[in-house]
């Protein structure tokens, strides 16, 4: 079943990816994020992060508070690299 | 508290600690690798990833050599992906200064058997048909040059450490170094471990664990910057470094994503790892400026590391005076790609006591005069 269960749509990544890699080790978000890339993609896991956050605190049985969120990394959401730029010389 | 014996303490769990761990324990000797956090979280894990042979003296050429020859194993060594990928590096002059530079390198690394030609902007435009050659001299090529994927390779690397007996203490940090008969590393949780050996490769923080020692390393973190796109279709296959002093340097991934950095000037010095609001900006222009398609590119994330540099531009790979402490640190920006061949000949010389590669360039008794290495 956890095979099918989709908890980052931008990466693509189930949940028995995620369990698979908390059994293997991972002790944080900020792991996580970076074996599985989960939380990378264009929502910067404003989708998976709070589904990511529980299914840490089930397996390490652990209250979801004491689990630290990713740090937020600017631009937050998306942002063309041209919008950066004013007119066409800097 | 648990007490671990091991014949060689590692200190930091990046590529540095974790590719020497992995040749340790390949040849019988028991390892312990060591970090205050996860594998990777300091420099390894920010780095973007590239590879190169196009260095300016022979020891690093030389290393990388053996280096991209080990990426290039990897997957089948690991049995999984490490997203190794020969795309190139093609590195952009836009005046004669340095361009003589790389003509002078490209002789060099011709003489080390490298792949590597000079090109006019006409070639470099048949090669990259989307880039802006307005003001370009000339460009080093490289296509044997290419990328990897940082954790992956970490992680490839822990599992035949763990594999060979090694293993790893994360989530630790060493809250104090003591000598007693060989050396005894008092960890956060109280646990100890006692080698007769130990390597710091702890990247910008091997200074500040060395001087409590009474060693005091020419090295000096400083911070650099890092952002990516979301993923695109591949229309980029070279890493391309533009060496103006308002430059920048950026490749696709094998994934779709654009990720890409540019050297401030001047150097933000100190252990950071905060984002700056200058950063997009400057790099948005930088890089459209050369490939102006980029412009559509959306960005999503920014962030910040650290290069450990020493003097001279080359890392520190030695033996300290303290009898069974040796150190592999101030990789100046290229530890990713220096780690798994430099590992192979760390664990070799901790474990033989001499090297099987002329590396007095890297030894700690060498002269720093400042501007060895021409391509930082």
């Amino acid at each position: 079943m956890t095979d099918r269960v989709v908890i980052c749509r931008c990466e693509d990544i189930t949940e028995r990816e995620i369990l698979e890699a908390i059994r293997a080790g991972a002790s944080s978000m900020e792991e996580l994020k970076r074996v599985l890339r989960v939380g990378m993609g264009a929502c910067q896991g404003r989708t998976c992060g709070p589904l990511i956050r529980c299914l840490l605190a089930r397996e390490l049985d652990l209250p979801v508070d004491s689990i630290r969120e990713w740090t937020r990394r600017p631009p937050i959401k998306p942002v063309p690299a041209g919008t950066f730029i004013q007119g066409d010389e800097s | 508290m648990s007490t671990i014996t091991c014949d060689v303490a590692v200190i930091g769990a990046g590529i540095i600690g974790t590719a020497t761990a992995r040749y340790l324990s390949a040849r019988g000797a028991e390892v312990a690798v060591i970090d205050r956090s996860y594998m990777g979280s300091g420099s390894t894990g920010r780095c973007i990833g590239g590879l190169r042979h196009q260095f300016s003296t022979p020891p690093s050429i030389r290393l990388m050599k053996e280096s991209i020859r080990i990426f290039s194993g990897l997957e089948r060594e690991f049995g999984h992906s490490v997203e190794f990928h020969q795309g190139g590096y093609l590195l952009l002059a836009h005046d004669d200064a340095m361009a003589d530079t790389f003509k002078s390198n490209i002789k060099v690394q011709q003489s080390e058997g490298i792949n590597v030609s000079l090109l006019n902007p006409g070639e470099i435009q048949a090669l990259v048909p989307d880039l802006n050659t307005e003001g370009l001299v000339a460009g080093a090529w490289c296509p044997d040059d290419g990328q990897a994927f940082p954790f992956a390779v970490l992680k490839g690397f822990r599992a035949l450490t763990e594999k060979s007996g090694g293993q790893f203490l994360l989530h630790n940090p060493v809250e104090e170094i003591r000598q007693h008969n060989g050396f005894e590393l008092l960890l956060h949780d109280g646990t100890r471990v006692e080698a007769p050996k130990v390597l710091l490769s702890a990247g910008p923080w091997t200074r500040e664990m060395a001087l409590p020692l009474g060693l005091d390393l020419p090295l000096a973190p400083e911070r650099h910057e890092a952002m990516i796109t979301e993923r695109m279709p591949r229309f980029l296959d070279p890493m391309l470094v533009d060496y103006r002093s308002d430059g920048c340097y950026f490749q696709q991934m094998l994934t779709g994503q654009v990720i890409a950095c540019y050297t401030p000037v001047p150097n933000v010095p100190g252990i950071r790892e905060d984002a700056s609001i200058e950063f997009l900006p400057n790099l948005a222009w930088r890089m459209t400026r050369l490939v102006p398609a980029l412009r559509n590119a959306a960005v999503l994330r920014h962030w910040a590391g650290c290069y450990t540099m020493t003097p001279d531009g080359n890392p520190i790979l030695d033996q300290t005076p303290i009898d069974g402490l040796y150190v592999a640190s101030g990789m100046c920006g290229h530890g990713f790609m220096f780690g798994p061949a430099m590992g192979r000949h760390m664990a070799d010389f901790i474990l033989d006591g001499e090297w099987g590669m002329d590396f007095s360039e890297f030894a700690l008794d060498r002269d720093f005069s400042p501007g060895v290495e021409t391509l930082k």
